[in-house]
C-alpha cells in the first residue's frame, strides 16, 4: 500500500514536468503584451525594455523555461507583473479561501446527495423520487453564476439574513491564522461569534457551487444503487432474512459508492476551476478571483501558478479516490 | 448496425422503406416514449428558429446593434418591454432574443471543432498504437488535468475579443475528451473481422479508418456531442460573464448577465432574463442529449 502510494507519487513527476512545459509553451506562443499592459499607456520603450529584462523575459525561450523550472523546484514561482509580488506569496494568501469554499460545497453535495440518492433508489418512482429528479435536471443546467446572483437577491437583498459578498466583514479582523480557513480557525480559537460570521459569508457561495455536483452525485448514487439492488447477492441476503436496513447500509452502499466516488473526484477539479465564476459573483478573495484578474491583465506567471496548483490538487485527489476504492471494494488490490 | 440491417432486410422482404429508414423510425419511436426528450427537442428547435429569425422579429432592432434610449432606463417588465429595459434603456427582450445567436452558434462550433480535431487525433492514436499513441495520449491527459475553464479564459484573453477567438479557446480545452473516446472505440473496432478483411484486400489506413471504422463509431460520438452541447453553451456564457469573449454591443447572454450584476437587486429583470435564457438552453440540450443517448445506446437506459 505504502509502496503503491510512493510509486504513484513518483509517477506524478513526469506529469508535472509535462504540465509546466505545456503551460509555458502555451503562455509564450499566445499573443499579448503583459509588460506593456502593466507599464501603462504612457510607458517609454526604454522602460518596457527595462521591465522585460528585470523579469527575465528578454532571454531565449529555452533559458527562460530552464530558469522557470529551477525556480519552481526551489519555491520561486515567478513574479506577478500586476501585483508585483511573488506568485507563491499571492497563491498562499488566496488558496485557503478557495479550499474552504470548495470543501464546503463538496461537503454539502456529498452529505445531501448520497443519502438522497440512496433514498430515491429504494423508493423508486415515489413522489420524492420525481421531485428530486426534476430538481436535479434543473440543478445540472443551472449556471453557477446565475444561481449565485439569484441567491444574493433572495437571501441578501430581500430577506436580508445573509451577507451579500465577501469572506469576512472588512471592519472586523478574522480569527487568528492557523489553517487560513476562517470557519476552522474560529473553531480552533473557540470563537463562536467568528464562526457564525464566517459561516454566514460562506453559505451562499458554497450553495451556488454545490447544486450541480449535488445533482450529479445524487443521480449517480441513485443509478448505481438501483443496479446493485438487482444483484443476486442482494436477493440471497433478502432470502436469508436480513433486514432491509442491514442490506442497504452494510452491503449495497459500499458497492454503489465506487462509481459515485469517481464522480466526486472529477468534481474537485470542476469546482476548483469553477471558483473563477462564483468567486467573481461573491467577491470571494480566492484563487479564482486572483486568476481572473491575472487573465484579464495577461499576467502569465500567476495563471501558470494557479493552473499548476489546481492540477496538483486534482492529481492528488484522483490518487485519494483510487485509494478509497480499496476501502469500499476489498477486491481492489494495490500492487 | 450493419448486422441488424442485414437480418432485417431478410425478415421484412419487399418493403419500400429502406432498412436504414426503418431503423430511424424505430429510434424516433423510442425517443417519443420519453416526454422529457420531446420537451428538450421542442425547446431546442424553438431556440434555433429564434436565433435564425431574431433580427427580424425583435421589437427594437436598433437596440441590438448598439442603439440606446436613455429616456427609458430601467423600465420594469411591461407590455411595452416584456423583459424590461437595462441601464442604457435597451429592450432586454430584443437583446436576449438576438443573444441566442452567439450562444447557440458558438456552442455548436465548439462541439463541431472538438469532434473533428478529437476524432482525427483519437483515430490516429488508436489505429497506429505504439509511440504515436503514447505521445498523443499523454498530451490529451495533460490537457485533461488542466482546469478547462481557466485555460479557455487565458487563451481567449490572450487572443483578444471576438466570437471566433472565444470558440477557438474553448475548443482547445474540449477536443481531448473526444480524442479519448474515439481512441477507445477505434482500438476495439480495429480488431474486428471486417477491418481485418479490408486490410487483407489492401485498403490503406485512411480508407480503413474513414470508410470502415469511423462510420461504426458514430453513435457514441453523437451521444457525447448532444450531451456536451449544453455545457458548451454554458462555457460560452461563463466566459462572457467574467468579461472575456464577445464585447458589446453584440448581445451575448453571459455578457448581458455580467452587465446586470451591478444593478442587482433593484433592477433584477436585467439579470433574470439572460440568466433564464442560459438555463433554458442548457436544460433543453441536456434533455435532448439524455433522450438521444437512450435511443442510440439502449444499454445505458435509465
Amino acid at each position: 500500500m505504502l509502496l503503491y502510494i510512493l510509486r504513484r507519487l513518483i509517477l506524478l513527476l513526469p506529469v508535472l514536468f509535462g504540465l509546466t512545459l505545456l503551460l509555458f509553451i502555451v503562455a509564450r506562443i499566445l499573443p499579448g503584451d503583459p509588460v506593456g499592459l502593466a507599464a501603462g499607456p504612457n510607458a517609454t520603450p526604454e522602460l518596457i525594455a527595462q521591465m522585460r529584462s528585470e523579469l527575465g523575459m528578454d532571454l531565449p525561450l529555452p533559458v527562460q523555461y530552464w530558469n522557470y523550472l529551477t525556480g519552481l523546484v526551489s519555491g520561486d514561482w515567478g513574479m506577478s507583473v500586476f501585483t508585483r509580488r511573488p506568485v507563491v506569496a499571492d497563491i498562499m494568501e488566496y488558496l485557503p479561501a478557495t479550499i474552504e469554499l470548495v470543501f464546503a460545497s463538496l461537503l454539502i453535495a456529498v452529505v445531501i446527495g448520497i443519502p438522497l440518492g440512496l433514498l430515491t433508489a429504494v423508493h423508486k418512482n415515489g413522489a420524492l423520487d420525481y421531485i428530486t429528479r426534476t430538481v436535479a435536471l434543473g440543478g445540472i443546467a443551472m449556471p453557477r453564476f446565475f444561481l449565485g446572483l439569484l441567491l444574493q437577491m433572495a437571501f441578501a437583498a430581500w430577506l436580508d439574513i445573509l451577507p451579500l459578498s465577501g469572506r469576512y466583514p472588512l471592519i472586523e479582523s478574522p480569527p487568528d491564522h492557523v489553517t487560513g480557513l476562517y470557519t476552522l480557525d474560529a473553531l480552533i480559537a473557540g470563537d463562536w461569534y467568528a464562526f457564525q460570521v464566517a459561516l454566514s459569508h460562506l453559505a451562499l457561495p458554497a450553495i451556488a457551487m454545490a447544486l450541480s455536483p449535488l445533482a450529479t452525485i445524487m443521480r449517480m448514487m441513485r443509478a448505481s444503487t438501483i443496479e446493485v439492488l438487482q444483484q443476486d447477492y442482494v436477493m440471497t441476503e433478502r432470502a436469508l432474512g436480513l433486514s432491509n436496513h442491514l442490506i442497504l447500509f452494510k452491503y449495497v452502499l459500499k458497492n454503489a459508492m465506487t462509481s459515485t466516488l469517481t464522480v466526486i473526484g472529477l468534481y474537485v477539479s470542476w469546482l476548483l476551476g469553477g471558483t473563477v465564476l462564483v468567486e467573481t459573483v461573491f467577491d470571494w478573495p480566492g484563487l479564482g478571483l486572483y486568476a481572473t484578474q491575472a487573465i484579464l491583465t495577461q499576467d502569465f506567471m500567476p495563471v501558470i501558478g494557479v493552473t499548476l496548483v489546481i492540477a496538483i490538487i486534482y492529481l492528488i485527489t484522483m490518487l485519494i479516490v483510487d485509494l478509497l476504492y480499496g476501502v469500499f471494494n476489498p477486491k481492489v488490490r494495490y500492487a | 448496425m450493419t448486422q441488424t440491417e442485414q437480418t432485417m432486410s431478410v425478415a421484412i422482404p419487399n418493403r419500400n422503406q429502406s432498412a436504414r429508414l426503418e431503423n430511424w423510425s424505430r429510434a424516433f419511436y423510442r425517443f417519443r416514449q420519453s416526454w422529457l426528450s420531446i420537451i428538450g427537442l421542442t425547446i431546442v428547435i424553438a431556440l434555433i428558429v429564434i436565433a435564425v429569425i431574431a433580427p427580424w422579429i425583435v421589437p427594437y432592432p436598433e437596440h441590438v446593434v448598439g442603439g440606446t434610449n436613455t429616456g427609458a432606463q430601467f423600465q420594469p417588465p411591461s407590455a411595452n418591454a416584456w423583459f424590461g429595459t437595462n441601464a442604457l434603456g435597451q429592450d432586454m427582450f430584443s437583446l436576449v432574443l438576438v443573444g441566442s445567436q452567439v450562444s447557440l452558434f458558438s456552442g455548436m462550433a465548439v462541439v463541431f471543432i472538438a469532434i473533428v480535431f478529437g476524432t482525427i487525433v483519437g483515430a490516429i492514436a488508436g489505429y497506429f498504437g505504439g509511440w504515436i499513441d503514447e505521445v498523443l495520449m499523454r498530451l490529451t491527459d495533460l490537457l485533461l488535468t488542466i482546469p478547462s475553464l481557466i485555460l479557455a479564459m487565458a487563451v481567449a484573453a490572450a487572443l483578444g475579443t471576438g466570437v471566433w477567438n472565444m470558440i477557438i479557446a474553448i475548443s482547445i480545452t474540449w477536443w481531448p475528451a473526444y480524442a479519448r473516446l474515439v481512441r477507445g472505440e477505434v482500438i476495439v473496432k480495429k480488431e474486428e473481422q471486417f477491418v481485418v478483411a479490408a486490410h487483407a484486400l489492401g485498403a490503406n489506413w485512411v480508407r480503413i479508418l474513414g470508410k470502415h471504422i469511423l462510420p461504426n463509431i458514430v453513435s457514441p460520438i453523437v451521444i457525447k456531442a448532444s450531451l456536451d452541447m449544453g455545457f458548451a453553451i454554458l462555457t460560452v456564457a461563463s466566459l462572457g460573464f467574467v468579461g472575456i469573449g464577445v464585447k458589446p454591443p453584440t448581445p451575448e447572454w453571459g455578457t448581458l448577465l455580467s452587465g446586470a450584476r451591478s444593478y442587482m437587486p433593484d433592477y433584477w429583470w436585467t439579470a433574470v432574463a439572460p440568466g433564464t435564457a442560459i438555463f433554458l438552453a442548457v436544460l433543453a440540450f441536456n434533455l435532448l442529449g439524455d433522450g438521444l443517448r437512450d435511443v442510440l445506446d439502449p444499454k445505458a437506459r435509465r
